[in-house]
């Protein structure tokens, strides 16, 4: 009985959430090709004639090529947030791993609050303002990684074990300091897992609107995802201009994402097991 | 090349004490095998003398110096490790090389030196491949081939033919020997196997629950063990034990008798009378015999071929093993008898020590 049931379940899942996840993109990509009029009807209709090209092109230069500049800003924080979050991330989920240590306990609840406390915004303002990093590229990166190295070290801890101990042992009677042994050893054999933080982080990072925009004020430091900003005001909203933007906002991340699935899922399984 | 000493060495996990105080001197060249059964502490005690365990107290030296302090790449010694231990994402002349490269070792030496290892341990052709293409007995070789690269005073073995097959232990034993003779390094073997014990030590220490039983050639642990722990351990099949009660009889001599009354053998001397002692036989002294004082009943017959191995039931409740050379054949409940004599005997006194008898032969015996 249940045997015959579950293609047609199985069949109308699928149906049911390839609706609720493709008909939004379906929608942008369609408003996205109308002219301004069009587009602010907010309808489901073919458009009378494409207007894509021009509204890329004022997307584009919109503010003096604000776009460039904000892809320009948006890779250079993610590409330094994830080396910095990978390689200290992982240091972390190390030792804590390996080491028996009285500070672990301590470690974790740390770890922990990272996962679950929400972030006091204005204090951190405040401090950034002290430390001089407030509105610049640098505050930026390190407000990133503090956010996002909980996450890492928890992936990364779990990855570990998976890594026999001898293999530790094996390399320190080679003769090899700690340094050594995390980075030619214990790194290389962490790639799956490694990874995943990259594409998770790279996304999250990528995608990230609130931080930049607490953080990150004025125009030259402006981030993808505050361009949309750019098209939205109190009065009106051109539409079409709004949606071609969020369509070249959201292709970067979802051609990660399609490229990397596999190692995804990989990753953030492969120490499910052994714990 | 280095003596190895252990004085009084100790170690504790917390308020748990492992190792019990161990004194040991290694001489240059030997092969050690510290055997045990499992807990005993001879993985600990050999991490110990590698550094990756603290030693709690007591003073451990190689080659003469003092080495509690000192790390495991410095004390001049390569480990072997159970399951090999080898870099997944290396290739094997990069894992030989691993140390070297670390030492920042000019690649010419470096080369030279992984190759020779390679020639000793005939892999040359494995050099290219990675950890995972390799079987069980390739990757013990590249393990062995990684210590030897590194030219120790001391190599250790810890179990290291644990996860081979049956026929791969023998041939891989053979082999370790072969590399014993032509490096003539000192080396320390851990097992749980005392067949391996046996064959390949220059010196077994034996090792239960932290504390040393007996240090000897294995001959002499096989003829003489110390306690009853030894006998118990060493010999294939075990060694039989019996309660017995020494009687003096007439002529000064003594009778050892069993719980249910039948006197098993009379010894010259050196028995104590009056106080319980436990007798061991090693199956194999035991002799068909159809005058003999142990009579039996058979219960299971092993055949090997060169060998019958018979279980057989006496004194109502107690099970001995007779190893018998030859092929015999025997039933179920058939009765058998057994003599000993009493130059096999071996005594134990109530403690379990070894009871020191004199043996007709000895001077001054009749």
């Amino acid at each position: 009985m249940t045997r015959r049931r579950r293609p047609l379940l199985s069949l109308a899942s699928i149906a049911v959430f390839a609706t609720v996840f493709l008909v939004p993109f379906l929608f942008i990509a369609l408003t996205a090709a109308k002219t301004r009029a069009e587009a602010n009807r907010l309808d489901f209709s073919w458009p009378t004639s494409f207007a894509l090209w021009d509204n890329l092109v004022a997307v584009v230069s919109a503010r003096n090529g604000m776009l460039l500049t904000a892809y320009l800003n948006s890779t250079i924080i993610t590409v330094a947030s994830v080396a910095l979050l990978v390689v200290f991330g992982s240091m972390v989920g190390y030792v804590r791993q390996r080491r028996k240590s009285r500070w672990n306990g301590l470690v974790d609840f740390l770890v922990l609050a990272g996962l679950m406390m929400p972030p006091a915004v204005v204090p951190t303002i405040w401090l950034l303002q002290q430390i001089g990093l407030f509105a610049t590229l640098p505050g930026m990166v390190f407000i990133q990684v503090a956010y996002n190295v909980s996450f890492c070290v928890v992936l990364t801890r779990a990855f570990v074990a998976t890594v026999p101990r001898e293999l530790d042992e094996a390399a320190i009677i080679d003769g090899a300091k700690p340094l050594d042994l995390f980075f030619r050893v214990i790194l290389p054999l962490m790639k799956q897992v490694t990874v995943t933080n990259i594409v998770v982080q790279s996304v999250a990072i990528f995608n990230d609107f609130v931080n930049p925009l607490y953080y990150l004020p004025g125009n030259a430091n402006v981030t993808v995802q505050l361009t949309l900003y750019n098209f939205q005001s109190q009065y009106t909203t051109q539409y079409n201009l709004l949606f071609t933007n969020i369509l070249l906002v959201t292709i970067p991340p979802l051609v990660v994402f399609l490229f990397f699935n596999r190692q995804i899922v990989a990753g953030m399984t492969a120490g499910a097991v052994k714990g | 090349m280095a003596d190895l000493t252990l004085q009084s060495v100790r170690k504790a996990f917390g308020a748990a004490e492992v190792i019990k105080g161990i004194d040991l001197v290694i001489g240059h060249g030997e092969f050690v095998v510290f055997v045990g059964p499992s807990g005993c502490g001879k993985s600990t005690l050999l991490r110990m003398i590698a550094g990756l365990e603290d030693i709690t107290s007591g003073e451990l030296r190689i080659g003469g110096r003092l080495c509690n302090e000192v790390e495991p790449s410095e004390r001049g010694i390569a480990m072997v490790f159970q399951n090999y231990a080898l870099y997944p994402h290396m290739s094997v002349y990069d894992n030989v090389g691993f140390g070297l490269k670390l030492a920042k070792t000019p690649k010419a030496e470096r080369d030279a030196r992984v190759r020779e290892a390679a020639r000793i341990l005939q892999m040359e052709h494995l050099l290219d491949r990675r950890p995972a293409q390799l079987s069980g007995g390739q990757r013990q070789r590249v393990a062995i081939g990684r210590a030897i690269v590194r030219k120790p005073e001391v190599f250790l073995f810890d179990e290291p033919l644990s996860n081979l097959d049956a026929a791969l232990r023998a041939d891989t034993r053979m082999e370790l020997a072969r590399l014993h003779g032509e490096l003539g390094s000192t080396m320390i073997y851990v097992t749980h196997d005392q067949v391996e014990a046996i064959t390949l030590a220059d010196k077994i220490v034996v090792l239960n629950g932290g504390v040393v039983q007996q240090v000897g050639r294995p001959i002499d642990l096989y003829q003489n063990p110390a306690n009853l722990f030894v006998a118990d351990f060493i010999g294939s099949p075990k060694m039989n034990f019996a309660p017995v009660e020494a009687r003096v009889v007439d002529g000064g001599r003594v009778a050892l008798v069993a719980q249910g009354g039948e006197e098993l053998m009379r010894l010259p001397a050196g028995a104590p009378p009056g106080r319980p002692q436990t007798l061991g036989l090693r199956p194999q002294s035991l002799r068909l015999d159809p005058t003999g004082p142990l009579r039996g009943e058979v219960e299971m017959v092993e055949r090997l071929g060169n060998e019958t191995v018979v279980a057989f039931r006496w004194n109502r409740d107690r099970r001995w093993l007779a190893a018998l050379a030859g092929d015999h054949v025997f039933r179920r409940g058939d009765a058998v008898r057994f003599s000993m004599t009493e130059a096999d005997a071996h005594l134990f006194d109530e403690n379990g020590r070894r009871v020191p008898l004199a043996r007709r032969g000895d001077v001054g015996v009749t």
